[in-house]
């Protein structure tokens, strides 16, 4: 009797261990934020007019902030969210890439189009006045200022570098620092999505 | 189903809710929530400099609002930021660095020299003390209002009206925790609490401790 008490005891044990391995709650990669209210809801300038971020409610929208003259920063980042959409398949469509440019003077809609496209077909720039991109970009926490450069594109722009990831209803859900890996951002994009 | 695998079954499902009840209940570990992200700004100090929100970042800050011109309680909010900054040594911090921003909603009389002139009078140290402003009106109405949300209005007759305030911001430039100016206890023991909570946390941000704290953000054990 006492055998079939331990043998039944370690079974449960490892059932629920295994259950726990395959069911465990997922860890995000990115910083969680519990914002209580929907995030800033900015309309700014795409390839086809205005485009707000409100237009994307139902989707997961990921956030970038950048310019398609900086060297390696963002064309890293976005090559990154690119895979990491390749490897989603299909759910991959209820994700949107908005990439708001920081350099109104030399980004114009169609260069943004162009340059996006390069990353992955569904990915869209957009960008406004200096008056409007402070406004936006302030309330993202992304801090930029011009930089002169000796190169040949004249000037640089620093920029906080962060990803942030919205939910479906338009809540700032996770911010990825500099750094985050395609598998890492796939990972908490398919969790986002199941939710 | 045998039943000693019941009864085993039972046992640890019982001892997983009542876990789960008691960290809820009694909070083993507090959290700050993670509010949204602290605006981004590019702000001139009391001597002249450029103070941004990138400087600050791995830094708590605890930032509040206020203009020179602004009768009590304005003043107030300047004593709980010293009283603060003078007791710091009362909160197990780490390694990790405190800043004090005190923002201005009066950019046109509150240039630097009136900024420093006030900071001196408060005994200000203008190494972990800083007071700043923008010329840029409508942007630091964004900041402050939008960002911070912390409400002003230029009344038009060299008085604002305003919701003084404080904003706790951690390292990651996230917003943790909001202080409306009349609260039932000190402010500034709930904010060196807080601070104290704070640096826990990021003490405790890697590995098992982690999943902890990640939990302790699920379960909403936020500190009081």
């Amino acid at each position: 009797m006492k055998i079939k008490v331990i043998l039944s005891v370690i079974a449960i044990i490892a059932g629920l261990a295994v259950g726990f391995y395959f069911f465990r709650p997922h860890t995000f990669h990115g910083t969680v934020i519990q914002s209580p209210e929907p995030s800033f809801d900015f309309t700014l300038t795409g390839p086809n007019g205005d485009v707000s971020l409100s237009d994307y409610r139902g989707k997961v929208v990921l956030i970038y902030f950048g310019y398609t003259f900086c060297p390696d920063i963002c064309p890293g980042t976005l090559a990154n969210v690119a895979q990491a959409l390749r490897g989603m398949g299909t759910k991959a469509d209820d994700v949107q890439l908005i990439m708001v440019s920081l350099d109104p003077e030399r980004d114009t809609p169609e260069k943004l189009a162009e340059y996006m496209g390069h990353f992955h077909p569904s990915f869209i720039g957009v960008t406004g006045t200096k008056e409007q991109l402070d406004e936006v970009a302030s309330l993202y926490g992304i801090f930029y200022q011009k930089t002169e450069s000796s190169g040949a594109s004249g000037y640089l722009i620093d920029h906080t570098a962060t990803l942030m990831a919205l939910d479906r209803e338009g809540y700032m859900k996770l911010v990825f620092p500099f750094g985050v890996t395609s598998q890492e951002i796939a990972d908490d994009l398919k969790y986002m999505l199941r939710q | 189903m045998n039943k000693y695998v019941l009864n085993g079954l039972y046992t640890v499902i019982g001892i997983v809710v009542i876990a789960a009840f008691a960290f809820k209940v009694f909070q083993p570990i507090q959290v700050l929530p993670r509010m949204r992200l602290s605006p981004a700004y590019n702000f001139i100090d009391q001597d002249g400099q450029p103070l941004t929100s990138e400087t600050l970042r791995g830094q708590f800050v605890l930032y509040s609002f206020t203009y020179t011109h602004c009768p009590a309680p304005c003043y107030n909010i300047s004593d709980t930021m010293q009283e603060v900054q003078s007791r710091l040594g009362e909160v197990d911090l780490g390694s990790i660095p405190v800043s004090f921003v005190t923002i201005s909603v009066d950019p046109d009389r509150d240039t630097p020299e009136v900024l420093n002139a006030y900071g001196k009078e408060l005994g200000a140290d203008f190494d972990q003390w800083r007071f700043v402003t923008t010329t840029n009106k409508a942007l630091l109405k964004t900041i402050v209002g939008s960002g911070f949300e912390t409400y002003y209005e230029d009344k038009g007759d060299g008085n604002f009206a305003l919701d003084p305030g404080f904003v706790l911001v951690d390292g990651w430039g996230i917003i943790r925790a909001e202080y409306r100016y009349t609260t039932e206890v000190s402010d500034a023991d709930r904010i060196l609490r807080h601070l104290g909570v704070l640096a826990e946390e990021v003490q405790n941000s890697t590995g098992t401790a982690k999943l902890a704290y990640e939990a302790a953000h699920l379960f909403l054990c936020y500190a009081p």
